[in-house]
């Protein structure tokens, strides 16, 4: 219960911050706006095109964009202000304060799709259909989930590793290759499919896509289901190991507040 | 001659350290990450975005337009940073104070920047040619790289405007985010000119880039010098106003600041 009050806390406060930053602005509003537009007049004439799976695939941009520069500077950027040493010395474990900031971020980062919505029925008069609405719900879930896990990993990583941080704007861009969000993977070599499997982000796109788009048999998407929880466990596990890496070494090597 | 000779010393050594400190190159991972890895997956991105849309035929259409657009990664980003960082590192104050030439000072910022984007488009085709079959075999290289010179001058003339609203804007990445991501829409890089509204037309026309990309395609389909010169004097023209625009906000908020006191304010 006091776990839930500090996760409560920091996701509210944390939500209020980042609301009024220009950064996470761009990031999951304003870049996936342009990205759906972009989207919506390079796609508009092919044959069997739906706007929804546009707005699904440009959300998954935002997620994906939120996801890994927030979580990348989740805990770097409590080093930078100087809080990182006082949380640590707090009773409560380090993860869960990160569990709170990774929910807000993701939070705000769903806005995007809910903004990308509104774009494409008010400026461009789609007609915007949720296929299996109740489906798509439950994969909506899944994908935060997976998604807040994998944050979960990104954040300890990127802390133990302070030179990986520059890797951040390079890996955002393969993502939403490799994750299928506006095409077909199999546009792609084949040799890239076993990325695009070992990566979450693929799996929420193609539960989130069948279940707004339609026209995907259930086996499909409770396929999407299945792989989201499997590799939202595995997240937690690793980020329970990079945690416990990440605080051992803090008091090994008392470099905590180093930077 | 004492004068011009301080006058180039200026120029070349405040425009490499400028280049170097400013837009944080000390670290080869830094430079390989945003320069390398990241153009590239940007070209792979829009280029199978746009061959989903209308068939592998097209292709060359998104790698040209894709690869001149990288250009804007050092005009908008870099030249922004190697003005605008002056202010959040301390330094503007002594730059201000020191009696060098602000022409040279200024425009230096942006001459580094064009040789590493010139190094990067050009990197931009060479994956275009090794990984998605841009074929070049019939292309008017010389005109295609003058293009590239052209095109990223006329970038770092944007870019050079940016770094001057940098100095007193409070968040000028949001606007370099924003505006790069703009072209990306607007310049022709990824979609048909013609087939966008009348007003987004008439925007891209005020844009750098735009003529350009424009260049760069028919350049690459073999066309010669002579038909396409327009659009590259064109194409420089809009890059100079920018960088001419940028220099009288750049000398007017220097003139408020000596006035006004107000140079680290902001």
């Amino acid at each position: 219960m006091r776990r839930l009050r500090v996760v409560w806390t920091v996701f509210y406060l944390y939500l209020k911050q980042i609301s009024v930053d220009w950064f996470v602005i761009f990031t999951v509003i304003v870049q996936p706006l342009i990205v759906a537009l972009l989207a919506l007049y390079m796609l508009r004439d092919t044959e069997g095109f739906q706007a929804i799976f546009v707005i699904v695939g440009s959300a998954m941009t935002g997620l994906w964009s939120g996801t890994l520069f927030f979580s990348s500077f989740n805990i770097e950027f409590e080093r930078w202000t100087g809080n990182l040493e006082n949380i640590v010395g707090s009773p409560t474990h380090l993860a869960t304060v990160i569990v709170g900031k990774t929910l807000a971020n993701t939070t705000m980062s769903l806005s995007s799709m809910v903004l990308g919505y509104s774009l494409a029925a008010l400026l461009f008069n789609f007609q915007l259909t949720i296929a299996y609405p109740f489906l798509f719900f439950i994969s909506l879930l899944l994908t935060v989930l997976a998604l807040i896990s994998l944050g979960l990993v990104i954040a300890p990583l990127m802390a133990t590793n302070p030179g990986a941080t520059v890797w951040a704007n390079a890996l955002e861009f393969p993502v939403y290759i490799v994750g299928g969000f506006l095409f077909p993977v199999l546009l792609l070599p084949i040799w890239t499919t076993p990325i695009s499997y070992a990566l979450s982000p693929y799996w929420a796109a193609r539960a989130l896509h069948a279940t707004s788009s339609g026209g995907v048999p259930l086996s499909d998407v409770l396929l999407s289901w299945v792989m989201l929880i499997v590799f939202s466990v595995a997240y937690w596990f690793i980020s329970a190991w990079l945690f416990s890496v990440l605080l051992r070494r803090a008091r090994e090597e008392a470099t905590l507040g180093m930077q | 001659m004492n004068k011009l000779i301080a006058s180039l010393r200026i120029f070349v050594s405040g425009a490499w350290l400028a280049y170097i400190g400013l837009f944080r190159w000390t670290e080869p991972a830094s430079y390989v990450a945003s320069k390398v890895v990241m153009p590239l997956s940007q070209i792979l991105f829009f280029t199978f975005l746009g061959v989903s849309a209308t068939g592998r035929q097209t292709a060359e259409f998104y790698i040209v337009g894709n690869a001149l657009q990288v250009a804007a990664i050092n005009g908008i980003y870099g030249v922004t940073m190697t003005v605008g960082r002056e202010r959040n590192e301390g330094t503007l104050i002594y730059l201000i104070g020191s009696p060098a030439n602000r022409l040279v000072v200024f425009m230096g910022r942006a001459t580094f920047n064009i040789l590493d984007g010139m190094l990067a488009v050009v990197l931009g085709f060479m994956w275009g040619v090794l990984l998605l079959g841009l074929d070049l075999s019939t292309a008017n290289l010389a005109g295609l790289s003058l293009t590239i010179l052209v095109t990223t001058a006329s970038t770092c003339g944007l870019g050079l405007l940016m770094g001057s609203v940098s100095l007193v804007a409070l968040n000028v990445m949001f606007i370099n985010n924003t505006v790069y991501f703009l072209l990306l829409l607007f310049s022709g890089a990824n979609i048909p000119l013609a087939t966008l509204p009348a007003w987004m037309q008439t925007v891209s026309a005020a844009l750098p880039l735009t003529r350009g990309i424009r260049a760069g395609r028919l350049f690459v389909r073999g066309a010669s010098l002579a038909d396409v010169w327009p659009l590259l004097v064109g194409e420089l023209a809009v890059g100079l106003a920018y960088a001419l625009v940028g220099f009288v906000l750049f000398s007017w908020f220097e003139t408020q600041a000596r006035r006004r006191g107000p140079l680290e304010a902001f």
